[in-house]
């Protein structure tokens, strides 16, 4: 049972550190982006590289911060940019160039699977179990960037400026607020968050070009039944998290790999807003 | 739909257009049937091997650009159908039985089993209301639970692995390309029919103006549904013929990723064209056949490359900027849409019953604690003008939202010719005999002059789905707004072309001609000249006296109020204020303090002009 519960909770801890840099894109710039799941991998083959060059596991994460933030701003200036009055077609182009991302990794690194070095191994003791140290590090990490973003949008200068947007971006301009600047930089940032979170997940995946498909949607999913707000989505992770640990205990893993998908449609079918 | 209309336009279909249409389609399909014939002896075993692969995806793609190139609906699960076709064959094949009767019931059971799956997913994803992205995420959900299914299925659906080696036709390479590529041609020229009729315009406008097509009394949702099951439908034929020949079914026909991949040849070849998709999947699917071999990554790799750049520059496609080119080295101009012949409409008799038309009682509109309507009640009975005047925020449109859609109040009740409106949504409030003209003109801006007309007819006359029929019936007031403000003359012309003035006139003799017997007008002249608001106020006076329609008019000019209204409320933060004949409320003391606020000068009841 104690077993169960950490699985839940760390489980939903790694979806909630996946899905933030999507959702930070959507609720500023109300757009999604579905090369999430490429940005996803390139934090991976980020982590895959410091392996290589033999760093130190833990540069792997500002690097692949670097490495999604450079790219994020390149793809917002050049693809994104031309589609803030068409979301669907959005949609397709981040789609599109999550492909490019993609056969550019195979072309580069090859299809097969990579071995990334963790940061931390083995198991602690926890509530009278031995439990995955990396998982619970987990939790901790996606407290942190909860913690963060919160912080970041609340109290700084850029967060007021971004709420502003999110509430009337024609209002947010007409008040001199550049709002051309806060989507570049929210892009980027949603780039890099899911470019670290692509880093923090490598040792529990297997590196390959495909790695961030499966969790694209998961997140896409799940951010659009939060109600794009961070308590929302820590509720969301908790609950269909919990749902899909549960049914792959109990039922079985493959229709557990189905759970998300289908309780966040059923959810945004009975609440259109998502449950924030 | 009045069997008469039907007969009518029947007859009068006999007249040279639609005919043309319906010659021109046979034409290049039999065009494309000699080509077929012909292909298999010119081409190589190897080319053919893969092009009937790609003439049953191609038709799988183009009930991809139906929904979305034509509907606008971003569907990533036309693959689900394609596999539950292919599994009909494969299962069917492999665990019951094979034979010509086997083959019939097996591509019954799929067909029927992939109608019943979009009607399951258009019923979720099409409620009223449904925001456009809801239909992705069904769409998108659908393909990867399927291909969950057939993970599960263990050794009956062959698990990851699927079913190969089930007996099965094994004809002569030919006659299975004549097989795909007849099919291919048949869902091709009814395709081009459907898209060219009267309904399929209905498709274009759900894409440009959902809502507004709701208050035209178009039932939305459910053409959405009924096009989703019948998509299914033909997507799960061209997964079965696809099984049948290749003798493989997989996890993969049914998946996400082959999803996406429609919408790229669609999006490439050119969505909202029947022909650029069916070209431009057959092109790529063939070449990446080729080239699967040598530049596998490298050929993936231009796809995405190719594929943003459409989206990002070329929205329209590949083809189309092709076809445009073209024409300007040949220098000819586009073909224009003939334009249809104006008749008037027969009048349908309004059964005069002892109701009043319009009842509202008690209604009320909040949003969370801030009340926007409170306790409105009032009576409208036949032949009257009521002008709605007050202030900005006063509650007019409100309160107009709220007559026109039953989701919309918070409380009250809205009783028409007797029959309460209840929670019904726009379409249905238009079949009540509700009428709406929204502030700003909203009209389709990529349809002509007399398509958006004939959107309006969709409640009161049949609609073809094969042909655009060469009349257009339009009731005595819609005609005479269209004469008589020169839009007769430009029947064949893109509503973008149009004025402001003519758009809003379009957009009254629109609502007009759904024959309504409550007309809700906000604001129908502004922005207008002094001449159009006139010849405006001229026609709703002669509706009113001669057709005896209530008329219910949210107006800021007061001289315009006072020219043509037969009785005026003042509304004034969410209540009712004042009631009564134009003079006692225009010249009222109230009236100016409202406007003005006190202490200011008089309120313009004389000056706005």
């Amino acid at each position: 049972m104690s077993v169960l519960i950490l699985d839940i909770v760390t489980t939903a801890a790694i979806l909630f550190t996946v899905a933030t840099g999507l959702m930070i894109i959507l609720g500023v710039m109300k757009l999604i982006n579905f090369a999430h799941g490429a940005f996803l991998t390139i934090g991976g083959y980020a982590a895959y590289i410091a392996t290589v060059a033999g760093w130190s596991p833990w540069a792997a994460i500002p690097f692949a911060a670097v490495v999604g933030l450079v790219l994020g701003l390149v793809v917002e200036y050049v693809i994104v940019r031309p589609l803030y009055a068409r979301p669907l077609d959005a949609i397709l182009a981040t789609w599109g160039l999550g492909i490019i991302i993609g056969q550019l990794i195979t072309i580069g690194f090859g299809r097969e699977v990579q071995f990334v070095e963790p940061p931390i191994s083995g198991a602690v003791e926890f509530l009278g179990l031995s439990y995955s140290t990396y998982r619970l590090l987990l939790v901790l990490v996606a407290v942190v960037i909860g913690a963060g973003l919160t912080g970041l949008l609340y109290f700084t200068r850029f967060g007021l400026n971004a709420r502003a947007v999110i509430m009337n971006e024609d209002l947010a301009r007409g008040l001199g607020i550049d709002s051309t600047k806060v989507r570049l930089a929210t892009f980027g940032l949603g780039a890099a968050l899911a470019s670290v979170a692509g880093a923090l997940i490598t040792p529990l995946v297997s590196v390959d070009p495909n790695l961030g498909l499966p969790w694209l949607v998961n997140s896409f999913m799940l951010v659009l039944a939060s109600g794009v707000s961070i308590p929302g989505l820590m509720i969301v992770s908790l609950l269909l998290g919990g749902a899909q640990v549960v049914v792959s205990t109990y039922v079985s893993p493959i229709i557990g790999g189905l759970t998300i998908v289908v309780l966040a449609a059923l959810i945004l079918r009975l609440r259109p807003q998502g449950i924030g | 739909m009045s069997g008469e209309a039907m007969t009518e336009s029947k007859a009068a279909a006999g007249g040279a257009k639609p005919r043309a249409e319906l010659g021109r389609v046979l034409r290049w399909g039999a065009l494309a049937v000699a080509l077929l014939i012909v292909a298999p002896f010119v081409l190589d075993t190897y080319t053919v091997n893969i092009l009937i692969r790609a003439l049953f995806l191609a038709a799988l793609a183009l009930t991809v650009d139906i929904l979305w190139g034509y509907t606008g609906v971003l569907t990533f699960g036309q693959s689900a159908f394609f596999g539950i076709g292919a599994y009909a064959c494969g299962l069917v094949f492999t665990h019951y039985g094979f034979g010509p009767g086997w083959a019939v019931l097996a591509l019954a059971a799929g067909i029927l089993a992939a109608m019943a799956v979009g009607l399951l997913v258009g019923w979720l994803a099409f409620y009223h209301g449904a925001s456009p992205l809801y239909a992705s995420i069904v769409t998108l959900a659908l393909p990867i639970v399927l291909t969950q299914v057939v993970f599960a299925g263990g050794r009956f659906t062959g698990s990851s692995s699927g079913l190969s080696g089930f007996p099965t036709y094994y004809w002569d390479l030919e006659v299975w390309f004549w097989i795909a590529g007849a099919f291919l041609i048949l869902v091709t020229c009814l395709a081009v029919l459907f898209v060219r009729s009267d309904m399929g315009r209905v498709l274009v406008a759900i894409r440009e103006n959902e809502m507004r097509c709701a208050y035209l009394g178009i039932p939305v949702s459910r053409i959405k549904i009924l096009l989703m099951v019948v998509m299914g439908g033909i997507g799960a034929v061209s997964g079965f013929g696809y099984a049948a020949f290749t003798n493989v079914v997989a996890p993969e026909l049914t998946g996400f990723l082959l999803g996406t991949e429609l919408l790229i040849w669609v999006a490439l070849g050119g969505r909202g064209t029947i022909i650029g998709p069916v070209i431009g999947t057959i092109a790529i699917d063939v070449t990446s056949s080729y080239l699967s071999g040598s530049l596998p990554f490298v050929w993936k790799l231009l796809i995405g490359i190719a594929f943003v750049l459409v989206i990002v520059a070329l929205p329209q496609g590949l083809l189309p900027e092709l076809g445009k080119g073209l024409r300007r080295l040949l220098r000819r101009q586009p073909a224009a849409k003939p334009a249809p012949e104006l008749r008037p409409a027969r009048s349908r008799v309004v059964a005069a019953g002892a109701a009043a038309p319009l009842v509202v009682e008690g209604v009320a509109r909040h949003f969370g604690s801030l009340r926007v309507l409170q306790d409105i009640s009032f009576k409208v009975g036949r032949g009257e003008l009521l002008s709605l005047v007050g202030p900005n925020g006063a509650g007019k449109t409100t309160l107009i939202r709220c007559l026109a859609d039953g989701m919309e109040r918070s409380g009250g009740r809205v009783v028409i010719f007797g029959k309460d409106l209840g929670r019904w949504p726009p379409d249905r409030c238009v079949a009540l005999g509700i009428g709406r003209k929204f502030q700003a003109a909203s009209i389709y801006e990529t349809l002509t002059v007399a398509e958006c007309l004939r959107l309006a007819r969709y409640r009161l006359e049949p609609f073809s789905l094969w042909q655009a029929s060469p009349i257009l019936e339009l009731p005595e007031a819609a005609l005479r707004i269209v004469s008589e403000t020169g839009l007769a003359e430009r029947l064949d012309i893109e509503v973008r072309h149009l004025s402001h003035g003519q758009k809003q006139a379009l957009d009254l003799a629109m609502v007009l001609a759904l024959e309504p017997t409550i007309v809700l007008l906000d604001e129908p002249t502004a922005g207008l000249t002094k001449t159009e608001r006139e010849r405006i106020g001229g026609i709703l006076t002669s509706l009113v006296e001669r057709e005896r329609l209530s008329v219910l008019l949210v107006e800021h000019d007061l001289d315009f109020v006072r020219q043509i209204s037969s009785r005026v409320i003042v509304m004034h933060q969410g209540r009712i204020v004042l009631d009564g004949s134009v003079a006692e409320v225009v010249d009222s003391e109230l009236v100016r303090e409202i406007y003005a606020g006190s202490g200011h000068e008089p309120a313009p009841a004389g000056g706005t002009a």
